[in-house]
């Protein structure tokens, strides 16, 4: 029996490089205090959005999901609710980059991308809380908080990104 | 190098805006959540507030009326009047506005600044 | 240490600015219904005490007066017309019996509240309604029997009928009557200020502090008030609506008014107010004036208002088109704005 080797690809290096880290930033970030549950720069973004723009969509994907799992296992809290808001999180904003990945560069940087991705994450993630962790009416005054961080830190994380990008 | 930022990026950015802001006057609107009276037989059974999701079971002179509070509005789900009236109020949402059981004797009045002292019917 | 005596003399003063809140609330069920007594400027000892003893009246008063359940004298009353029989009533009564017949005669006999028959075979004397097909004709007899309050023979103490079909029937009467009652309870009390709200029937003393009391009118439809006005001292209100005593049937809905020239709950007209100006009865009127402008109906109700002197009032019709009386319309605020 010939012994089963799995080869890897430069893809996968590349792949396993960048989950790398963003799981990095994303723990990193996690010791930081944040002001209110939920309410977090999102630094790792930053590298799901590099991986879109330098390496294309499915990169991005992998890198995405991969930190997700990653450090749900991490922290032990795998298929939690923690668990299941990170990937509703991560799912919606990947779909809006898929959406976005064809706008006109002439018009749109990777800032408006990251912006509108931004929002995607937090709409995903206060629906899940909505309709499944707290239906209490009290989220309606969550919601204004958390599309302003939405706006700053997409914004923020955008202008990195590009900064990273146009240095490359 | 200095990153350049595209039109549309500012469109993006200033639709984010418009929308953060709106967010905030349309939920952040400083009017105090309304309360609930209820009433059952001449005490004050209990005085609640409507920012909470809760139904209640209220004993009046019949049996019991069930109240539900929920979305800011509270209304009589079920009493055991023959005619219902109360339950046909529906929901109700302003300072003011009164539902009751009269068979019953249980009664829903919403506190705020209504406008008047008595209610004329 | 400035700081903290200015802090003291603040919370000083805010201790005596909400040590006691000068109007005192009751609701209570009396009289069949949701009873609300306010009473401003008293303590909640004496409010509660007045307001007690009136809780009282209006028990004893609504036992004493009502329709259909035996025990009090007009139940005897009616037991006696069916016979053909007369029997003793005290003065209030006897009171209560000659005002309501000058109401119905000023109204020509569309406030009844001699077809107690009537109101009986539309089963609305019974605490609650179930839709009922009434024999067309019972209800033929009845209009024909014509019983009426000029049947009536009132001398002294002892009252006959002329007519046994004669069945009192103080539905209409008796809550404003009671309020009079009150009201002038409350004034020789002493009470400058109250307002008492007998199921939606108010009448007002004195102010609410410094400015007029306000009262508010229920919509037909929905759970709000439609309108406003003030109620200064002395002045009544009352409403005849087809939203809190009717059923439905067949998609019509039949209400506790009932027309005596035709038999049938009174059709085409969703509620009518009328404000009476302070005077002798005033309570009274407030209560039993709203009848025959609602039979009346939306054509001819402002005939009838000006039959029974009446400034003020307001119809709102089927379809919730508001009519008002110039009156009216100057004391009147409205929510909406569809007013003819």
């Amino acid at each position: 029996m010939t012994p089963l080797t799995i080869e890897s690809v430069a893809d996968d290096h590349r792949i396993a490089k960048l989950a790398a880290l963003a799981i990095t930033l994303h723990l990193a970030e996690a010791v930081l205090p944040s002001p209110l549950p939920g309410v977090k720069p999102g630094i790792a973004n930053i590298v799901t959005l590099y991986a879109l723009y330098r390496y294309g969509f499915g990169t991005a994907v992998w890198v995405s999901l991969l930190r997700v799992f990653a450090v749900s296992l991490l922290f032990g809290n795998f298929l939690s609710p923690t668990f299941v808001l990170s990937l509703t999180g991560a799912l919606l904003s990947l779909g809006v980059l898929w959406l976005t990945q064809n706008l006109s560069s002439r018009f749109f940087s990777c800032v408006s991308v990251s912006i509108l991705a931004a929002f995607a994450h937090i709409a995903g993630q206060l629906l899940i809380v909505w309709l499944w962790l707290i239906p209490h009416s009290g989220i309606l005054y969550l919601v204004p908080v958390f599309s302003a961080a939405a706006l700053l830190f997409g914004t923020l994380n955008g202008l990195i990104t590009a900064k990273l990008l146009a240095t490359r | 190098m200095p990153i350049r930022l595209k039109a549309g990026d500012w469109l993006i950015f200033l639709l984010g805006l418009g929308m953060v802001i709106w967010l905030f006057t349309a939920l952040w609107s400083n009017e105090p959540a309304g309360k609930v009276r209820i009433r059952s037989g001449d005490k004050i059974y209990a005085t609640l507030s409507l920012d909470q999701q809760r139904t209640l079971e209220v004993p009046g002179a019949l049996g019991i009326s069930r109240i539900v509070i929920y979305n800011g509005q509270v209304r009589f789900e079920q009493s055991p009047c023959r005619n219902q009236y109360c339950v046909h109020q529906g929901w109700l949402h302003k300072a003011g506005q009164v539902a009751v059981c009269l068979p019953n004797h249980v009664s829903l009045e919403l506190l705020g600044n209504k406008s008047y002292d008595s209610l004329n019917y | 240490m400035r700081l903290v005596r200015y802090t003291l003399w603040a919370l000083l003063f805010c201790l005596a600015g909400c040590s006691r809140e000068p109007l005192y609330q009751s609701q209570s069920y009396v009289f069949g219904t949701l009873v609300d007594i306010s009473i401003y400027g008293e303590t909640d000892a004496r409010a509660q005490q007045v307001a007690g003893h009136i809780q009282q009246e209006f028990q004893r008063l609504h036992d004493n007066l009502h329709a259909w359940k035996p025990g009090g004298e007009l139940y005897h009353l009616n037991t006696a017309f069916a016979a053909g029989q007369s029997t003793t009533v005290s003065p209030e009564v006897a009171n209560i019996l000659q005002q309501a017949t000058l109401v119905s005669q000023r109204s020509d006999g569309l406030f009844n509240p001699a077809i107690g028959g009537l109101i009986g075979l539309w089963g609305f004397q019974r605490d609650e309604f179930t839709p009922v097909s009434p024999d067309p004709k019972q209800i033929t007899a009845l209009v024909k029997a014509n019983p009426s309050m000029t049947d009536l023979v009132i001398a002294g103490p002892t009252v006959s009928s002329r007519n046994p079909a004669v069945k009192l029937d103080l539905g209409g009467y008796a809550k404003g009557y009671a309020l009079d009652l009150a009201a002038d309870y409350l004034r020789q009390q002493k009470i400058k200020n109250a307002l008492i709200n007998i199921g939606g029937n108010i009448i007002a003393i004195g102010q609410h502090g410094s400015h007029p009391w306000h009262v508010g009118i229920q919509h037909p439809r929905h759970a709000g008030a439609m309108a406003t006005l003030d109620l200064p001292d002395g002045w009544a209100i009352g409403t005849s609506g087809d939203y809190q005593r009717y059923f439905e049937l067949n998609g019509k809905r039949y209400c506790h008014i009932i027309d005596p020239r035709t038999g049938f709950p009174a059709e085409g007209v969703q509620a009518v107010t009328v404000l009476i100006p302070p005077q002798e009865h005033a309570g009274a009127l407030s209560d039993a004036d709203s009848k025959p402008l609602f039979i009346s109906g939306s054509e001819h109700w402002r005939e009838a208002a000006q039959k029974l002197g009446l400034q003020y009032a307001m119809l709102i019709d089927k379809n919730g088109a508001i009519q008002l009386t110039p009156g009216m319309r100057q004391r009147i605020r409205l929510e909406t704005s569809d007013a003819h």
